[in-house]
């Protein structure tokens, strides 16, 4: 069989490439802006799905996993003597100030806990022990720190809220949703760097439940004995968290509007060169339907060459979004392109072809047949 | 036996507010295996009554019958069916599909009536060899002279045998020994498979090859 549909689209090549640039600049945008979206999402909750614990108690309506109160450690007592906790214990999570070497100033965010081990975090120790944060004034940094506190070794020293902290180890892959660097230390010891908001409090308690106990039990059983706490299962602080940036923050709005532009980029670049094309062949059409073609002929010739713009054009879009999942990298940036993101803008841009072609579709209905006999 | 009978064909057209009768009862009948020049001045009707006869346009009013089958008032996917079994079209400006080769336009339009792969290929190669084409068969258009582009036409016209050929000036745009050429190979083509063939044109050579002229005036057929 004759593939009219495809010998003309690549007949003319310049064209071909007008339509699948279109198609893959737009797949590319829809990718990055999409997979940058993601990755900040990801950095916002990144230590939650990290820690793994079941259950968070947390300061009643606290927004986010940045934005907290602090409330009583003592409330972990209460915590511990529920049914069906195995593990129970505080973390604080608390912005400090870090003076540089420089001579300036810049913000961290503190995670400190009695036992870091217990909970693996850091989950990617690259120098170090976490079990050394105990045995002195010591703190660990995350190594996405060095482009904003400069390069830094174990050993250094780094003065934290004003207290010379000796660096014994550094981690990697601990990010914030603001990027601002985190790093790790014992638990009293950043109650001592910051007295007046930390003295006897906790930011959250961290709740694993025994093998085989009833997780909504045990939740149900912490609200009861702290009322004046929420607690919340793993997975939906992890949603709110990630709630509170998309809807109060507009980053949610500003890649929707991305994508969209990027759809709509891609939408008009192969509807213009389809119908463009297509008035250009409108002679040809005639002729199919006069040597004995129907409208359907033309329309899967037609669908055909979205299809194969579609199908072009996202290679063409997916390879280089991929290749700039390094020079994002070095941005400090996260580029998350999962397969489910590329199978729904595959899906998409498919379909948005599809559509795109359906303009020619309408056209090619109105074909006044006599036309092949004009000169 | 009549391949085409068209009785008192009228067709008007809207133009504004008002109605333009282009054919005002046209009439007209080809047997089988003639060859017919429809001769007529500009604006007479020539091309509104081929695409009446071709089922790319419906009659306002009359009838009309093609291979035995009435299309006047059809529905359209009645006359698109009529199209591909019976009739076979060539056009002035050649209208070749410049991104196939000859052969696949040729071939392309046996698809279209329903024979595929291999059998399409050697019938469609067979035509183009009877034009006097073979060696042409992988040229595309742009690489044919115009004689041979409108012999690549009339092989495509050919293919799986409609009763009806309708020509729109064919030799419009070749010079004068091509379309001498070119009207000798299309009547004897038509002649030896027993194919109407129905020619518009206002060349006089074509009454040359011709069994009859006819001519169109003001939407009649004069003689």
């Amino acid at each position: 069989m004759v593939d009219l549909g495809l010998k003309t689209l690549l007949h003319d090549k310049i064209r071909f490439l007008i339509t699948v640039s279109g198609v893959a600049f737009a797949v590319t945008l829809v990718l990055v802006q999409a997979g940058l979206f993601v990755g900040l999402l990801d950095n916002s909750t990144i230590t939650i799905e990290k820690l793994g614990a079941d259950l968070w108690v947390t300061s009643k309506n606290s927004p986010n996993l940045d934005f907290v109160h602090q409330f009583p450690e003592s409330n972990l007592y209460r915590a511990r003597s529920v049914k069906g906790v195995a593990l129970a214990d505080n973390l604080i999570l608390s912005f400090m100030q870090v003076s540089l070497p420089t001579g300036a100033e810049e913000t961290t965010v503190v995670y400190a806990m009695e036992d870091f081990a217990a909970w693996k975090m850091p989950w990617n120790v690259t120098a170090g022990d976490v079990r050394d944060l105990k045995r002195g004034p010591f703190v660990m940094l995350d190594e996405s720190a060095v482009k904003r506190f400069g390069k830094f070794a174990v050993g250094d020293y780094r003065e934290v809220n004003g207290v010379r902290l000796k660096i014994v180890g550094t981690s990697r892959g601990a990010k914030s949703f603001t990027t601002t660097p985190l790093s790790f230390m014992d638990f009293k010891r950043a109650q001592e760097l910051q007295p007046q908001l930390l003295s006897e409090k906790t930011s959250y308690i961290l709740v694993k439940v025994e093998p085989g106990a009833d997780i909504s039990a045990v939740k149900r059983e912490l609200e009861a004995r702290l009322p004046y706490n929420d607690v919340y299962t793993g997975k939906a602080w992890a949603e709110r968290s990630r709630g509170y940036w998309i809807v109060n923050t507009g980053i949610g709005f500003n890649a929707f509007l991305t994508v969209f532009l990027g759809c709509l980029v891609g939408v008009v670049v192969v509807a213009q060169t389809l119908y463009t094309s297509t008035m250009e062949h409108l002679k040809e059409f005639g002729t199919v339907k006069a040597i004995g073609g129907s409208n359907w002929d033309i329309y899967k010739m037609l669908g055909q060459q979205a299809s194969i713009a579609a199908v072009v054009g996202f290679v063409l879009g997916y390879v280089p979004a991929q290749l700039l999942k390094p020079v994002i990298a070095k941005a400090d940036l996260k580029l998350i392109i999962a397969p489910e993101l590329t199978a729904t803008v595959f899906v998409g841009t498919f379909v948005l072809c599809l559509l795109s072609a359906l303009v020619s579709f309408r056209k090619v209905a109105g074909i006044d047949p006599a036309l092949v006999f004009r000169t | 036996m009549h391949t085409i009978v068209a009785e008192d064909v009228t067709k008007t057209f809207r133009e504004g507010r008002e109605t333009v009768a282009v054919l005002k009862g046209a009439t007209l009948h080809l047997e089988a295996g003639e060859v017919v020049a429809l001769e007529g001045p500009s604006g007479s009707g020539k091309t509104t009554f081929l695409s009446i006869l071709g089922c790319l346009l419906g009659a306002t009013a009359g009838s009309v019958e093609i291979a035995g089958e009435r299309v006047d008032g059809a529905k359209p996917a009645k006359l698109q069916d009529v199209r591909r079994r019976h009739i076979g079209f060539v056009f002035q400006q050649f209208n070749l599909f410049p991104a196939l080769t000859a052969l696949e336009n040729v071939e392309y339009a046996l698809n279209l009536k329903g024979v595929d792969g291999k059998a399409a290929e050697s019938q469609a190669l067979e035509l183009m060899r009877r034009v006097g084409l073979a060696d042409r068969a992988k040229f595309l258009p742009r690489d044919l002279s115009g004689g041979q582009k409108q012999r690549v036409a009339i092989a495509r016209a050919l293919v799986a045998s409609p009763s009806v050929i309708l020509a729109d000036e064919p030799t419009a745009s070749l010079d004068a020994s091509v379309a001498g050429e070119i009207l000798d190979l299309f009547s004897e083509l038509a002649r030896e498979e027993r194919r109407s063939l129905l020619i518009v044109t206002h060349d006089p050579k074509v009454r040359r090859v011709a069994d009859r002229a006819v001519r169109i005036e003001d939407g009649r057929i004069a003689a």
